[in-house]
């Protein structure tokens, strides 16, 4: 039996979970207007083309709809999870479209200021207040590190594809993104423990 | 586990973190992971930088069609697990044919020319408008069906009543013309024994007829057979 709207909206996103695996319409509405809006504008950032992100985001959440049971909670939040197959979904759209390159910049400083209404939320502007955070210390970054995890994380390359196409060793890639993700994980180290 | 070998797997963690490792790679590395303390603790280390990646994306507003066509797919999935799966009304096949098709709003739908219609000898635009612009529109067909169109915002649900029983291996697709083009609505029907049926439409702008035909399990990329409902609707 499905839940009441206004019952799922006061439940966790772990709590919905288990009703989503059981194919509740409601519990899934509360996910999707909780989290689609971060999958969609992941799917954009990777694809680059809103009606292709669209695409990908409906195959994200599809895909979760049909597979909500796969959850695991001790391998962290439905939020992670969401955006996870979100991501996954984008790079796949974009392997599927070869010679599709990815957007490549951090530099949208003022998108989130500009964001409108909907955010007013205490956990909203938490997220906001993360995505800066974190949006700083991409920002930190010295260009070469910030450049291959972007290429890896938002354009789906392989260490390898990355080496390639910056013309590096391998280790040169590697070792580039252990020191800029140690430097993101270090300057989130208080927000994060 | 020496020293450096350590740092050789050090260097990989950072990068399979990133989902950046070789599938060889990322293989060899998880088997390694399996008994070593030290290197998956610094992979949990590194993992919430990872996970927050995806937060510090400009953020785009999708758009509400988005929304309405997720819920008319998943509705139409859970319709029959919830209503019709333990009566048998909807075989597994066609639960299978409402995913499917779902689908296929956002990658572009089976569009064909509505001239199919006028040979086929469909009739088009029997009924009056019952709600005015926007508001409900009601048709009766000549075949005995009653047929409303509930619009609200932009997408509408359509109600039929005094449906026949359908043949095995039948169900009921709904069609909208928009702009020109036909498109086969994601939802199928069977009608309850009280001879009702009814589907989303989850984005009702520009379309100026809606039409019902009898068709195969699993449904059909364009019309194969005449309608049995058309109306059609004021914008």
């Amino acid at each position: 039996m499905a839940v009441r709207r206004e019952k799922a909206e006061r439940l966790a996103d772990e709590e919905l979970m288990p009703l989503v695996g059981r194919k509740d319409p409601e519990a899934f509405e509360v996910l999707y207007d909780r989290h689609g809006g971060a999958a969609f504008s992941l799917a954009y950032r990777i694809v680059g083309d809103r009606t292709a992100a669209e695409e990908v985001t409906q195959e994200a959440f599809i895909s979760v709809w049909r597979s909500g049971a796969r959850f695991d909670a001790t391998r962290g939040s439905v939020r992670s999870w969401l955006l996870s197959v979100a991501r996954n979904r984008a790079i796949d759209f974009l392997r599927s479209r070869a010679g599709k390159a990815p957007k490549l910049d951090f530099d949208d400083e003022s998108a989130l200021e500009q964001r409108p209404a909907a955010e007013r939320t205490e956990e909203e502007a938490l997220r906001r207040e993360t995505a800066t955070e974190v949006r700083g210390a991409i920002g930190n970054l010295p260009g070469e590190q910030a450049k291959v995890i972007e290429l890896a994380y938002f354009g789906g390359f392989s260490h390898s594809e990355i080496a390639q196409i910056l013309s590096l060793p391998m280790g040169t890639v590697k070792g580039r993104m252990r020191l800029g993700l140690e430097k993101i994980r270090g300057e989130l180290a208080e927000g994060l423990a | 586990m020496s020293g450096s070998d350590h740092k050789q797997w050090g260097e990989d963690l950072a990068a399979y973190a990133l989902g950046a490792l070789e599938p060889r790679e990322a293989a060899e590395l998880e088997r390694h992971l399996e008994g070593c303390d030290r290197c998956r603790n610094e992979l949990r280390w590194f993992e919430p930088a990872v996970r927050l990646l995806p937060e510090s994306v400009e953020r785009q507003e999708p758009p509400p069609r988005l929304r309405a066509a997720l819920m008319t797919a998943v509705r139409a999935e859970a319709q029959p697990e919830s209503r019709h799966e333990r009566s048998g009304l909807f075989p597994a096949r066609l639960r299978e044919g409402f995913a499917g098709r779902g689908m296929r709003i956002a990658t572009g739908l089976a569009v064909v020319a509505f001239a199919i219609a006028a040979v086929a000898g469909y009739e088009i635009g029997k009924g009056g408008s019952g709600g005015g612009g926007g508001g409900s529109t009601l048709v009766s067909s000549e075949h005995g069906i009653t047929a409303r169109m509930v619009q609200e915002g932009d997408g509408g649900t359509l109600h039929l009543a005094d449906v026949h029983q359908l043949p095995p291996g039948k169900v009921l697709e709904a069609w909208v013309r928009r702009e020109g083009t036909v498109e086969a609505v994601p939802a199928l029907m069977v009608p309850d024994r009280k001879g009702q049926a009814e589907t989303t439409i989850a984005d009702m702008n520009g379309v100026d007829t809606v039409m019902v035909t009898e068709e195969p399990q699993g449904g059909s990329e364009e019309p194969t057979s005449p309608a049995i409902v058309t109306m059609s609707v004021s914008q």
